[in-house]
């Protein structure tokens, strides 16, 4: 049994209201009273493309949702869409936990962007968003301004999370700190500046774009 | 020290284990002050929570290297912050933070 698949058994057993057990391979069945059954492939890799989608869908017959155990895991655009335009949930194993209390597994998405991607698609000045990773958007506004965004969930962000946002992902306008209860650390900022984008909370986005 | 639960077979290491494995495994360690906190020191976590804690630059990103070979078959989540991050943050205080060095003596103590 893998690594990834253990810790999400080892895991659910301490959650009362449900029980798993493991399938074959990467794959678990999740059973919780009252709610549809889910079976969920746990993936270790650290990011998430459309190939990757497509072998664990065809691979597993009635897949409700997939799981990145690792916490830095990454989803594709490309990916994500795959997965939910085939009614397959995605994302984080806090994803997958609720979404097994919830019995939504097929439509869940990864909780720690999900928030913030509705934000950004129902605020008015926005015309079209283009999720190029779970984490990064670009946005064209209607004044047809762009700008591509970066979201850091951290409560305080460091100058690392942001140096490290742009290595993997590369340059964006702005890193936004996403955790409503967050704040950037002055170095974090003073990061950003070096590289040539600005960290920012949710309120202060909102005001770029609307005078963009 | 928690051990994290579940039957034997499963083979899920304790946190002292862990800090054993990655001491061993990262000699860039040395340059920096390393923790652990959160759930895995109380039992069976997620994820397992590091904190690194010294400068940027090519030692971190040395760091950075072996870690992530150190943690292909765990769940390790690390945040590294510069040493005046930690100090306004008072993180390691805050989060009631074990050093590696810490856990891997209990470990060593167990043997």
């Amino acid at each position: 049994m893998n690594w990834q698949v253990k810790y999400a058994l080892a895991n659910f057993s301490k959650e009362m209201r449900s029980t798993a057990e493991h399938v074959d391979g990467n794959v678990i069945r999740i059973m919780t009273h009252d709610r549809p059954d889910v079976l969920a492939a746990i993936t270790d890799v650290e990011t998430v493309n459309r190939e990757t989608a497509v072998q664990y869908r065809e691979q597993t017959e009635g897949l409700d949702f997939l799981c990145g155990y690792r916490k830095e895991c990454v989803w594709e655009g490309e990916a994500i869409r795959y997965l939910e335009d085939n009614r397959i949930g995605w994302g984080s194993f806090g994803t997958l936990v609720s979404a097994v209390l919830d019995g939504n597994a097929n439509t869940a998405t990864h909780k720690t962007y999900k928030f913030s991607d509705r934000l950004l698609r129902q605020y008015g000045p926005v015309m079209r968003v283009d999720r190029e990773f779970d984490r990064v958007h670009r946005v064209t506004l209607r004044s047809r301004a762009e700008f591509r965004i970066g979201m850091i969930a951290a409560y305080e962000p460091t100058a690392d999370e942001v140096r490290s946002l742009w290595e993997r992902f590369g340059g964006v306008d702005i890193a936004w700190n996403i955790n409503p209860n967050g704040t950037p650390q002055p170095e974090a900022s003073a990061a950003g500046r070096e590289l040539g984008c600005e960290v920012m909370k949710w309120d202060e986005l909102k005001d770029r774009l609307s005078k963009a | 020290m928690g051990r994290i639960e579940g039957p034997p077979e499963q083979g899920l290491i304790s946190a002292s284990e862990v800090a054993v494995h990655l001491l061993e495994r990262c000699a860039s360690l040395e340059h920096f002050n390393a923790f652990m906190f959160g759930s895995t020191l109380h039992g069976v976590g997620e994820d397992i929570d590091i904190l690194i804690v010294g400068p940027a630059g090519d030692l971190l990103a040395q760091l950075k290297k072996e870690l992530h070979s150190a943690g292909e078959s765990l769940p390790l989540h690390i945040l590294y912050m510069q040493p005046s991050e930690e100090r306004r943050t008072q993180f390691v205080a805050r989060e009631k933070c074990f050093s590696l060095t810490q856990l891997a003596a209990v470990a060593r103590q167990g043997c």
